[in-house]
């Protein structure tokens, strides 16, 4: 980009006043895209609380069919890589090039780990035919368990939650991808910062939905 | 807008840190809580209040809504909102059905 001015640092776009304005319009224009994002999964949680309210005793029994602790380290996991994302932050508020790069890898390290863990936890769903929708088809085990004829249904909800939450991290991963090489090419500054900082609300929104998802899904008896 | 505001917050690495652990304790919280023998629907509104203070401490501190322009709170409050609007108005439909979808 062309240096319109001897005032204006290479950054700083010619349609803006000057650094931080650029950088308030940045965030604010992310917060509207995460206001987006909270309606799109508000609707997924809609029918989460209209199929819960049909059937409560659905939810309570089918719940069982999911694995607390894999659920619970897998939000551990997502806080773990919240604090990393908002320490890369940190580190490129104060120039730290090389915090601000391993900070990046243990974020797209954690986001694997968690889509690892929920792969085995599709798996062995999928495996014992719990399937969502019309493709539901369990074992005789586990339909002893879970007699309840519309069962398929929490799985519908389940699948869609969790793998659309999961796709959100795939997308992540992406980003994290991205903006390590960038910081690697040392184009990120205490000037100018904001595609790590907006990358990072994003992010936070990720862990946000999923504090959500992990008590209505999985701890629910 | 920003005149006043030439440097960014640089929040310090004991607070995210702390912030860090406290959603962990919680996360543990939550877990030891569900498998108390709470009735319904006081067990939801516990499992609730627990994510609501996590999404708390993440959207002011991780995200830094505490240290930003009001307005950004204002367009996140501005979606809960939104969003228990669609939730109620549905509600108001979905409750109060004789039947619910046939063959559903």
């Amino acid at each position: 980009m062309a240096n319109h001015s001897a005032t204006h640092p290479a950054h700083v776009q010619h349609h803006f006043v000057d650094s931080d304005q650029q950088f308030e319009s940045a965030k604010m224009g992310m917060w509207v895209f995460l206001v987006n994002e909270i309606l799109f999964f508000g609707g997924l949680f809609t029918a989460y609380i209209v199929f819960r309210a049909w059937y409560p005793d659905l939810f309570t029994q089918a719940a069982q069919e999911l694995n607390k602790l894999w659920g619970g380290v897998n939000t551990i996991v997502l806080i773990g890589s919240s604090l990393t994302v908002a320490m890369a932050i940190r580190s490129a508020q104060k120039n730290q090039k090389r915090g601000l790069e391993l900070n990046l890898l243990f974020t797209i390290i954690l986001a694997c780990v968690f889509l690892v863990i929920k792969y085995f936890e599709y798996e062995h769903k999928l495996h014992l035919g719990i399937a969502p929708g019309s493709f539901w088809n369990p074992t005789p085990e586990i339909l002893a368990e879970l007699s309840h004829p519309k069962a398929n249904i929490f799985f519908s909800i389940y699948y869609v939650m969790t793998g659309i939450h999961g796709l959100h991290v795939l997308v992540g991963i992406g980003l994290m991808i991205w903006l390590y090489i960038r910081a690697r090419k040392g184009h990120f500054s205490s000037e100018y910062y904001t595609p790590v900082e907006i990358t990072g609300l994003y992010w936070h929104l990720v862990d946000l939905i999923w504090i959500f998802l992990f008590p209505l899904l999985y701890l629910i008896e | 807008m920003s005149a006043d505001n030439h440097t960014h917050h640089i929040a310090t690495a004991k607070q995210l840190w702390t912030v860090g652990i406290a959603l962990v304790i919680l996360t543990l919280l939550t877990v030891v809580v569900s498998n108390l023998p709470i009735p319904s629907p006081l067990d939801i509104i516990v499992a609730l209040s627990i994510a609501l203070v996590k999404a708390f401490l993440v959207a002011a501190f991780f995200m830094g809504l505490y240290w930003d322009v009001k307005f950004n709170s204002m367009l996140l409050i501005g979606a809960v909102v939104f969003f228990i609007l669609m939730v109620s108005v549905t509600l108001l439909d979905t409750l109060y059905r004789d039947d619910v979808v046939p063959s559903f």
